[in-house]
């Protein structure tokens, strides 16, 4: 159990898969976060699109997805 | 294999280097300076500055010899090893951290539980970073005496000057921005060698059709999800399960070298900035030391020790003056690797040990006095105890086991004190205590208990599991903390509740 026999039958393929649903799981949940939280510090006069930190999140996770993807 | 163009770049580089930092000495009046750079200081230096400490001129080394040895799944390490583990880092717990006010992460678990836990983790992170500090000052001047040619003590006492000087001058501060400029001359000294490999090899798809057609071993260099049963250290359960729940979240939310500069952040927008952008950083790490260590494997084939890859890429691909240049970077990331350990160790004994047991409500002039004292009687510490680590040739490997036995368990405890107000003092008391006694038996009996030659991410994952669970039947049989007592230390989604500075 230890060595997590009990997963042995799952597929290169099925094991990629359970990766680029988690990063999709991972790109929703934080597209769930509320922008004021996400802003927080900023003056409100500064809260422009290029600030939000969702946008530069998933750009991150997107990079990743492709990589993932690709290999 | 250095000519006088290289020796030139690589001694301009250390000077620069050394003046640069001491520069920053004029922004050092009180201990929130020396340790937190006075909370001022912008995303992208201190987004830098986690990139450059976590890769270690180790790193270049080992990781191309991996690449080489193993193919791209090594890759797992700076990608879902890292990614989503600084996202978690950026929107949950570092806001926290930043609007406590919080200097260490031992900090953050004497508040949320008690001073034995908050002791034990500083205690145990100071030992980790202290023995570390000589490990990583001898097998760095042994790796750059094989590259160079330098003795073994010049580099030492080198790194220790240089480092020393503007770590013990210029706080954290000097560590962040030198940090900056040690990162440009990495990924400038990287992406060349990178670049000119791929035109040497015929490009990407040069570089997978002659790996591919190199044999049978070679089929999976290119698959960076390995099957349960590989024969590498990777096996995509124990990156699933070892590095992305559980290593991978300790090491970027649990580790104070690279939290400590999160929390200089000037306010918590750029707080949680410096580290997605870190991640975005991380991306692109693998670019430099692992595609080197694959293209050796078509112009070097054959090696013996794959550790050889690197070095072997630098002779043959590049011409003098970016020799220098990539040996600038090797120098970049033992200087970084040093100065984090240094400032971020100094933090933890002045605010986790000596303010709360040797000397309660001193000025603040003292606690920087014992600052920068402990930063240099550490540096002495390190020094003299380089030449140990040389006749224990396990040293470092025993080191990073040491680590694998504290990450589950404390990413265990900050992780249910952070999400469930129901946990208490003595629940991540005996989670953190039995988690790191699980660990110690499943190493010290690994071989009754892993098919793998080194389970560290199973380990990792099951001290987690074990911690966890310790940690919540414990709570739910002890008196829970009142509300007044977790304003500020438990997640809600608003954060409206928490103390804002």
């Amino acid at each position: 159990m230890l060595n997590f026999d009990w997963l042995a039958g799952v597929s290169q393929e099925a094991a990629k898969m359970v990766f680029l649903v988690l990063f999709v799981l991972i790109g929703v949940v934080i597209l769930f976060i509320p922008n004021d939280y996400i802003f927080q510090g900023l003056e409100k006069k500064k809260r422009r699109w290029w600030n939000n930190l969702k946008l530069w999140a998933i750009g991150a996770l997107a990079l990743l997805f492709f990589t993932y993807y690709i290999f | 294999m250095l000519s006088g163009i290289d020796y030139f770049i690589v001694i301009a580089y250390i000077i620069g280097i050394m003046l640069l930092g001491f520069y920053f000495r004029r922004y050092i009046a009180t201990s929130e300076d020396y340790f937190l750079g006075g909370r001022s200081l912008p995303f992208w230096a201190i987004g830098m500055s986690i990139v450059v400490s976590d890769i270690g001129a180790m790193d270049f080394v080992g990781v191309s010899g991996q690449a080489y040895r193993y193919g791209i799944s090594v890759g797992n390490f700076d990608w879902i090893g890292s990614v989503p583990a600084m996202l978690l880092a950026a929107f949950i717990f570092i806001p926290y951290f930043w609007r406590g006010g919080m200097y260490t992460i031992p900090e953050y678990l004497g508040r949320r539980y008690n001073r034995h836990v908050r002791t034990i983790a500083s205690l145990t992170w100071i030992t980790f970073f202290a023995v570390d500090l000589g490990v990583l000052f001898w097998a760095s001047a042994v790796l750059l005496n094989v590259l160079m040619g330098w003795p073994v003590w010049l580099s030492i006492m080198l790194t220790a000057s240089v480092v020393g000087l503007y770590t013990y001058f210029g706080g954290i501060t000097a560590v962040v921005m030198t940090d900056v400029v040690q990162l440009v001359i990495m990924f400038v000294g990287g992406l060349t060698l990178t670049f000119l490999g791929f035109h040497a090899v015929g490009g990407f798809d040069g570089l997978v059709d002659k790996i591919s057609a190199m044999g049978p071993e070679y089929r999976s260099h290119f698959d960076l999800i390995q099957p349960s049963d590989t024969k590498t250290p990777f096996p995509w359960t124990g990156i699933l399960f070892g590095l992305t729940f559980v290593m991978a979240n300790a090491y970027m939310i649990g580790n104070q070298t690279i939290v400590q500069r999160c929390l200089t952040a000037k306010n918590e927008w750029h707080a949680k900035a410096s580290m997605i952008f870190a991640s975005g950083l991380k991306m692109l790490v693998p670019i430099l030391v692992l595609f080197p260590g694959l293209m050796a494997i078509i112009l070097h084939p054959g090696l013996e020790d794959g550790d050889q890859a690197l070095p072997m890429m630098i002779k043959s691909i590049l011409p003098p003056g970016l020799v220098g240049l990539m040996f600038s970077a090797f120098f970049a990331g033992l200087m970084s690797s040093v100065d984090s350990l240094l400032n971020s160790t100094a933090t933890l004994f002045t605010k986790d040990i000596y303010e709360p047991f040797i000397k309660k409500g001193a000025t603040d002039k003292h606690y920087l006095k014992v600052g920068k004292l402990t930063t240099l009687v550490l540096l002495i510490i390190g020094v003299a105890t380089s030449p140990i680590s040389g006749k224990f040739p396990g040293i470092y490997v025993a080191i990073q086991t040491f680590l694998s036995y504290f990450q589950g368990p404390l990413f265990a405890i900050l992780l249910l004190g952070i999400f469930w107000k129901r946990t208490t003092q003595w629940g991540g008391l005996s989670g953190l205590l039995i988690g790191i006694g699980f660990a110690t038996v499943l190493n010290t009996f690994k071989g009754a208990f892993f098919t793998i030659e080194d389970p560290f991410l199973y380990v990792s994952w099951w001290s987690f599991v074990v911690g966890f669970i310790i940690t919540i039947a414990v709570s739910l049989f002890t008196s829970p903390h009142s509300e007044k007592r977790l304003e500020g230390l438990v997640f809600n989604a608003t954060g409206k509740k928490n103390r804002s500075s």
